[in-house]
């Protein structure tokens, strides 16, 4: 039961990487991928590391700080990166 | 040991280094640098070498990354030494004067951004110091507007260089050379090179 | 498992195949942030597979310390495109 679960999870994971890095192919605008980007791959890495969670409760103080340090890192990387790419198209 | 995803993963490593091999703008090179270091990570860690992958992580992509960069930075950068007020020692020109000094310079940035050079202007207060910055390879180049008797000698004609740049580098005088002779743009000021004797 | 990983290779590829043809510099930097995240997940999801504590820990400081990398270099990008 558990098993199917963290199975669940690792496929919703997957589907939302995919989803997420799909449009960096495309000819959009730097800020359209990183929002597609940061949303689509924070997701899928928590929802991955979930079924992680799910499978091996015994390591639960690594996949926690895992989690907390993905939540945090990402959401801090997509303002920093925004930051810098917008100001460089105002100056340009 | 032999599991089935071994072997994508390490073919990655040759993969992420051939495009890094392959690039030409450096700073480009500086972002695939970051990624084979991730993907050599991955590598080491997945292979089994826990400290090896953490070093990598650490010195490899962000120690090294960053003082790479910085050093990109300040190598590739042509210093130009100009007049701090190139129109005080040419008299009458000096309504015309600055904004052809501001096309050319316009034009050099636009040259050099090609081989991934940045433009450094140094000011200097007058003639003499700009010369001896030159001799003493404080700058690369410099540039200075013609005297005014030959400027008299050259019949005016609207497109005439009133300036002339000295650079005191063969390669960077060659790549400037050949590009100005092939590009379209009138050549607002004329290219000299710096002959060196003294050393 | 074996297939979840080699799907996570997949999806590693389409980043690294992107900053290989973009010739921005912000997509190639956000190419690396999406290697980044994915290389440390999978190191995570091989050390749940084999049961390896150490490189667990590993994982997690590389994908702390990948990020930190990342905004370093954006940071120092954005001083060298205003100068």
């Amino acid at each position: 039961m558990i098993n199917t679960l963290s199975y669940v999870c690792f496929g919703i994971g997957l589907i939302f990487w995919f989803w997420g890095t799909w449009p960096l192919l495309g000819d959009r605008s730097v800020l359209y991928k990183l929002h597609s980007l940061s949303v689509a791959d924070t997701l899928g890495s928590i929802s991955i590391v979930v079924g992680l969670l799910l499978k091996i409760p015994r390591e639960w103080p690594l996949l926690l700080l895992a989690l907390i340090s993905l939540a945090i890192w990402n959401t801090v990387l997509g303002y920093v990166l925004a930051y810098c790419s917008s100001r460089e198209d105002t100056y340009d | 040991m032999t599991d089935s995803y071994l072997y994508p993963i390490v073919a990655l490593l040759p993969l992420t280094a051939c495009i890094l091999v392959f690039q030409v703008n450096p700073y480009h090179a500086l972002v695939i640098r970051g990624i084979l270091g991730a993907v050599a990570a991955l590598v080491y860690a997945v292979l089994g070498a826990a400290d090896v992958a953490l070093t990598e992580a650490l010195v490899g992509t962000m120690l090294a990354i960053t003082l790479y960069a910085v050093a990109v930075r300040s190598s590739l950068v042509m210093r130009l030494g100009v007049l701090e007020s190139a129109s005080a020692t040419s008299l009458d020109v000096s309504q015309s004067a600055q904004p052809q000094l501001e096309q050319w310079l316009d034009n050099l940035r636009t040259l050099l951004i090609k081989h991934h050079l940045r433009l450094e202007l140094v000011n200097y207060p007058d003639r003499q110091r700009l010369h001896q910055a030159l001799k003493d390879q404080d700058v690369h180049a410099i540039c200075t507007p013609l005297e005014a008797e030959s400027l008299e000698n050259q019949a005016i004609a609207a497109d005439s260089p009133i300036y002339c740049t000295t650079i005191r580098i063969p390669r960077l005088y060659d790549i400037l050379q050949s590009e100005l002779s092939s590009s379209h743009l009138t050549p607002s000021a004329r290219l000299a090179q710096f002959e060196e004797v003294s050393l | 498992m074996n297939v979840i990983l080699i799907a996570m290779i997949l999806a590693l590829l389409i980043p690294i195949y992107e900053a290989c043809q973009d010739e921005d510099i912000w997509q190639k930097m956000l190419a690396f942030a999406s290697v980044a995240t994915k290389t440390s997940m999978m190191i995570l999801v091989v050390s749940v597979l084999r049961d390896d504590w150490m490189i667990g820990v590993v994982g997690v400081i590389i994908l702390s310390v990948g990020n930190a990398a990342l905004m370093l270099l954006a940071h120092i990008l954005k001083r060298l495109n205003q100068l």
